[in-house]
């Protein structure tokens, strides 16, 4: 008898082998994306790992060879000294940006194919949650260095927080432990950051897929014969390849190819060096926040000063409104995406993105709106006066718009109905 | 009163008090009380560099030419980031209203160097820039622009406020130094 069939026996795990090996997954290149945020997540805890044994979540004074520094920043210099140290601290922040990118194109496959609708509306929101989630992880993560970089972004961070109506001094300080910079927000921001956080979200990412695995995932459909058998047996009957072992086999290479990239970038692109950005000081060196944050400082660079509004005694100033106001508007509207779609829709399929050339057209504009918002992020490199970013960011959205609509609904008439091609 | 009753309300009283003992604690979220480092300016306290090879000493008229300006704190005060200043030399012809000339001396002014808008620790223009009036403040982080010559009020950009202005006057050995607290609150106001 093999040591397999020991543990057979004893944990029955034939029943397992039947209930779960066999479930089937779809084939197409677009379902890897979750996967890839999924494998990010497991490269972030394992170099987190690493440098969670070394790193010092302080932020008081130390002595390192005559030069005084805080012992967080000493001790993130320190890590970049160690044989494959700072590879590990670049994999790490490599594999915040992965992840991170991959949600929101994981995010966009969803949207585009209509697999948002019900009974998937849960997963919709519980996914943006966790796009939230990880960039407040990430966020952070980003003080833990306590370069000069790090401060500067966690202090306009604070200021933001500080911005909020009525409560921001008190949401503020209970947030950073203290007016920031303030020696108690280093511990407070490793506690959220190493503990908090993976917690959470690994919690999330389960519930996210015990959701996947209850309600079976959209299938891509193309040949009328699978079609119809689904429908016919209540969905019951869902086509694709077994768990084991063929998408297993599938998962290993991707995870590998996933560890890969991240080592790739890691080897040849420098990331977030807090030995060259030197401990904090005084001044306020030229930053820009990481790019899925850059549509916010757009925001905040297009919104004048004396724009401002009072409500019930509170003054609403241009702070609140390009840092709350705006991204929350638009935050929200991708939250409601599922009850605003009011189109009749398909339990088991992936929808064509060219279905529905409103949905089409809303997803393109809102891309445009995110890389409008982005480019004014740039207006001094670019010269570009705030007016002029204005036309651009509230114009580019509905040209796009337009175009799309107009395009894909001549589309449609022309090809009569379309489902989500197999590759 | 019946058993369930009671079980009824003794699980509300519990939950009531669980909630108001909770209160005391969720207040220790704010961190660490200030300590002696978040003093505010006071008259007489020197102006000392905060940054470079003279980080420390006291600046004096003769630290720099007119359009210039350096950073600085109240001494022994720069633990309250909050007093960090924008100390600049400037034409004293050109200074004028809203800037309180009464803390101003022989054209040096001193200005908030924290952001109104989010908190950045603003910049004097070294050299005329091609959108701004020369001399300027700016901010880096979303380009806030202030008239130093006029009080820090805002000529463009996202800052909702102006730089609160910092008296000053030098004391008998020509060091500038604070004659009162700031004009107005400081940073990002809620
Ligand atoms: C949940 C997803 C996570 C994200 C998005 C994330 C993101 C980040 C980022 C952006 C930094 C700044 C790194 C740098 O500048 O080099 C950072 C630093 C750090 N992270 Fe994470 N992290 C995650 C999970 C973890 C986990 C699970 C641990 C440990 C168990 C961890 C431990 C650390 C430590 C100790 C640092 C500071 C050391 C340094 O930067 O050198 N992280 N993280
Ligand atoms: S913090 Fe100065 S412009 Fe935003």
């Amino acid at each position: 008898m093999g040591l397999a069939e020991w543990f057979v026996e004893r944990l029955a795990l034939d029943r397992f082998r039947a209930k779960y090996l066999g479930k089937p997954f779809p084939v197409h290149t677009t379902f890897f994306l979750g996967e890839i945020a999924l494998f990010c997540f497991a490269l972030l805890v394992v170099t987190g790992l690493y440098l969670a044994l070394f790193y010092e979540p302080s932020a008081e004074n130390v002595n390192v060879g005559g030069s005084v520094m805080p012992a967080a920043f000493a001790s993130t210099v320190l890590i970049d000294s160690h044989p494959f140290g700072l590879l590990m601290r670049r994999m790490h922040h490599w594999a915040a940006h992965l992840m991170i990118a991959a949600i929101v194109l994981h995010l966009l496959r969803v949207f585009f194919t209509a697999a948002y609708r019900k009974p998937r509306e849960l997963n919709w929101v519980l996914g943006l949650v966790l796009l939230a989630g990880t960039i407040m992880a990430s966020f952070a993560g980003y003080l833990l260095p306590y370069d000069q970089f790090s401060v500067t972004a966690t202090a306009i961070g604070y200021g933001i927080a500080r911005s909020v109506p009525w409560i921001g001094g008190a949401v503020a300080d209970v947030l950073f432990a203290g007016r920031f910079p303030s020696p108690s927000t280093v511990p407070r921001f490793f506690a959220y950051h190493v503990v908090y956080a993976p917690l959470i979200l690994s919690a999330l990412i389960g519930l996210h897929l015990l959701i996947v695995l209850k309600q079976k995932h959209t299938e891509p459909s193309s040949s009328a014969g699978h079609s119809a058998s689904a429908d016919a047996s209540g969905g019951r009957l869902i086509s694709g390849i077994p768990f084991w072992p063929q998408q297993s086999a599938l998962m290993a290479v991707l995870f590998l190819l996933v560890f890969a990239a991240a080592a790739a970038l890691s080897a040849f692109l420098p990331v977030h060096p807090s030995g060259y950005y030197g401990p904090p000081g005084p001044a306020t060196p030229e930053v820009k926040p990481d790019w899925y944050l850059l549509w916010v400082y757009g925001a905040l660079r297009l919104i004048p000063g004396d724009l401002s509004f009072r409500l019930f005694g509170a003054t609403i100033g241009s702070e609140a409104i390009g840092a709350m106001l705006v991204p929350g508007a638009i935050a929200l509207a991708i939250l409601l995406v599922p009850w605003l779609d009011r189109a009749p829709s398909s339990l088991y399929f992936a929808e064509h993105p060219l279905a529905s050339p409103a949905r089409l057209a809303m997803g393109l504009a809102g891309l445009t709106l995110f890389a409008a918002l982005s480019v004014a992020g740039f207006s001094d490199e670019l010269k570009l006066s705030v007016p002029v970013l204005w036309v651009v960011t509230l114009l580019s959205p509905l040209v796009v718009w337009w175009a799309t609509y107009s395009l894909a609904s001549r589309r449609r008439r022309a090809s009569g109905t379309l489902g989500l091609g197999r590759n | 009163m019946d058993r369930r009753g009671f079980a009824n309300l003794s699980l509300k009283t519990g939950i009531v008090a669980a909630i108001a003992a909770a209160i005391p604690g969720i207040a220790t979220l704010r961190g660490r009380a200030k300590t002696a480092g978040s003093k505010s300016p006071e008259p007489g306290d020197r102006l000392v560099f905060a940054l470079g090879q003279n980080a420390g000493q006291p600046v004096t008229e003769g630290s720099f030419t007119q359009n210039e300006a350096v950073l600085a704190f109240p001494e022994g005060k720069s633990d309250n980031h909050d007093n960090l200043v924008l100390v600049c030399r400037l034409n004293p012809a050109l200074l004028a209203a809203p800037t309180s000339l009464d803390g101003v001396v022989r054209g040096v002014v001193a200005y908030s160097a924290i952001c109104t808008h989010l908190g950045c620790t603003v910049r004097f223009s070294e050299e005329p820039m091609d959108m701004a009036p020369f001399p300027h403040i700016h901010c880096p982080c979303h380009a806030a622009l202030f008239d130093p010559h006029r009080g820090a009020v805002v000529l463009g950009g996202p800052a909702p406020r102006p730089l609160p202005q910092l008296p000053v006057r030098l004391n008998e050995r020509g060091e500038v130094v604070a004659d009162g607290n700031f004009a107005a609150p400081v940073g990002v106001v809620t």
